[in-house]
């Protein structure tokens, strides 16, 4: 499903956090949202969850308005945003359970999904007994398990080890391949935003604005291609920097 | 996992032998017969073992224990419900958040005469005394156990389509349940209290009566006899407490 959005702003107090964002997001293209701290990328995340409302503009979600979070859309947080007095299991079925699906489809799809993030053996473990690099599976199992067209995703790896997310990149690549969501993805990590995207949408901080997009024509799958290694590679996160310095 | 059974067992072991201890030094003192006031441990015991099954004990402990129960349990329901809505409804926190506060930290025995002029000298006395004394703290625990509710879950419950009852139901109940559940069990030790000093105050009923008339009368191996009960009870209520705490809270 494609994502447009169109003169959004929103201001929080006296801060300015978004002015006049306008963008598009073609369905199943994976796109990154990065730049300074303040430039309220969080922010348009969120309204395209519809979690925050704009002030002015509007979303649009497959050619629909967006007026608050709807089952196309699902979320995965910075800090996961698990339930610790649920397993791991529960947690994974939690978007189930409140979408109304029968436990024993709520079950079979959770199962899919643990298996399909990498967590096979871990059911019935409570996430404060997982790393966070588990914990975060589980946040993206849960995200995946109702099926949305489209994954937000809020600095998701930004508390979890470098090693750790290395492979979760990867993961998180194959599974997108494999199921062809649309995702949004938010970081701080330029060499995140490269090794992930198809395009990079940099933001300007007070107000938030689009400031540049950055198609990357990197090949696919990038672990096969050895993308990490390559000159272009390191080309296009050098002139992510260039842009991102000027605008600190 | 291991060291921190071992820790447990430790911490029990401490508390074992600090009570031995104190019943040694008990012991000794009294038969040493140094004041009329420290009558020695065995003899308290023997003293206490008469009074159960002579069934003075009993027949006090079952007014005082009733009593707590119709003062306790409206507290916990009451209290919860009110802190749950204050905990999640602005207006409802900041209409009974100066009361509560306030009377949380008053000393409330002041206001067991008033009860007592509302009435009468009856058991629903130490009922009022007992609920007044342990409403107000499950009331701050529970309100903070709502507000502690990580906004990330909410936030997460709100992306899966949760409306305001499966918010409620989902995530802010057993978010604050550990809160509640410490707030019902210090309830429970205030209730206690307010058992014995209601009854103290009004020296006819229970386990309260008991303490004066022997306090009164000098029959001071008894007197401590009905002390050692209501510590037991004490001890077990709060115990109680803690092993409903941990049927519940397994995942911590």
């Amino acid at each position: 499903m494609d994502i447009a959005a169109r003169g959004v702003s929103r201001r929080f107090g006296s801060v300015q956090a978004l002015a006049e964002v306008t963008l598009a997001i073609r369905s199943g293209e994976f796109v990154t949202l990065i730049g300074p701290s303040g430039c309220g990328k969080t922010t348009l995340l969120k309204i395209i969850g519809g979690l925050v409302a704009a002030d002015t503009g509007e979303i649009l979600i497959g050619g629909r308005r967006v007026a608050g979070p709807g089952r196309e859309r699902s979320m995965v947080f910075q800090d996961f945003a698990l339930l610790p007095w649920a397993t791991v299991k529960r947690n994974v079925e939690f978007g189930l359970l409140l979408a109304g699906v029968g436990r024993e489809e709520r079950e079979a799809a959770a199962l899919r999904y643990i298996a399909k993030v990498g967590l096979a053996g871990f059911e019935d473990a409570y996430p404060g007994q997982l790393s966070g690099g588990m914990q975060q599976r589980v946040g993206l199992a849960r995200a995946l398990a109702v099926n949305p067209a489209i994954l937000l995703m809020d600095e998701p790896f930004a508390s979890i080890d470098e090693q750790t997310r290395r492979l979760f990149q990867d993961d998180l690549l194959a599974l997108w391949s494999d199921e062809r969501k649309t995702v949004v993805f938010v970081t701080h990590s330029m060499e995140e935003a490269i090794y992930l995207s198809d395009r990079v949408i940099v933001l300007s901080p007070r107000p938030g604005r689009v400031h540049e997009v950055l198609d990357v024509a990197l090949p696919r799958p990038r672990d096969a291609a050895d993308v990490r290694a390559s000159v272009e590679f390191t080309r296009l996160v050098d002139g992510l920097w260039k842009i991102l310095r000027k605008l600190q | 996992m291991s060291e921190r059974s071992f820790a447990e067992s430790d911490s029990g072991l401490a508390g074992l032998v600090a009570i031995g201890g104190l019943a040694l030094v008990w012991e000794t003192v009294g038969r040493l017969g140094i004041s009329l006031f420290v009558p020695p441990l065995s003899g308290v015991v023997v003293v206490w073992w008469g009074l159960l099954t002579d069934g003075t004990l009993l027949g006090a402990a079952r007014s005082s224990l009733l009593s707590l129960v119709k003062g306790f349990v409206p507290a916990a329901c009451l209290g919860v419900a009110l802190g749950l809505a204050m905990g999640r409804f602005r207006t409802v926190r900041l209409f009974f958040d100066g009361y509560v506060n306030t009377l949380m930290s008053a000393p409330l025995s002041a206001l067991v005469p008033v009860l007592i002029a509302l009435f009468g000298i009856r058991d629903t006395v130490v009922a009022a005394t007992v609920f007044m004394f342990s409403f107000f703290v499950i009331v701050v625990n529970t309100v903070t156990g709502v507000r502690g509710t990580e906004r990330s879950l909410i936030e997460m419950a709100r992306m899966f389509g949760a409306g305001e009852i499966g918010l409620f139901r989902r995530i802010y109940l057993p978010s604050a349940l550990p809160a509640v559940l410490l707030g019902l069990r210090l309830g429970a030790v205030q209730a206690v209290k307010g058992m014995v000093v209601g009854e103290m105050l009004i020296s006819l009923i229970g386990l309260g009566e008991r303490l004066i008339y022997y306090g009164n009368t000098f029959l001071i191996t008894h007197l401590y006899a009905v002390i050692l009960s209501v510590l037991l009870i004490a001890v077990l209520t709060s115990g109680a407490a803690q092993a409903l705490d941990r049927a519940l809270v397994r995942w911590k």
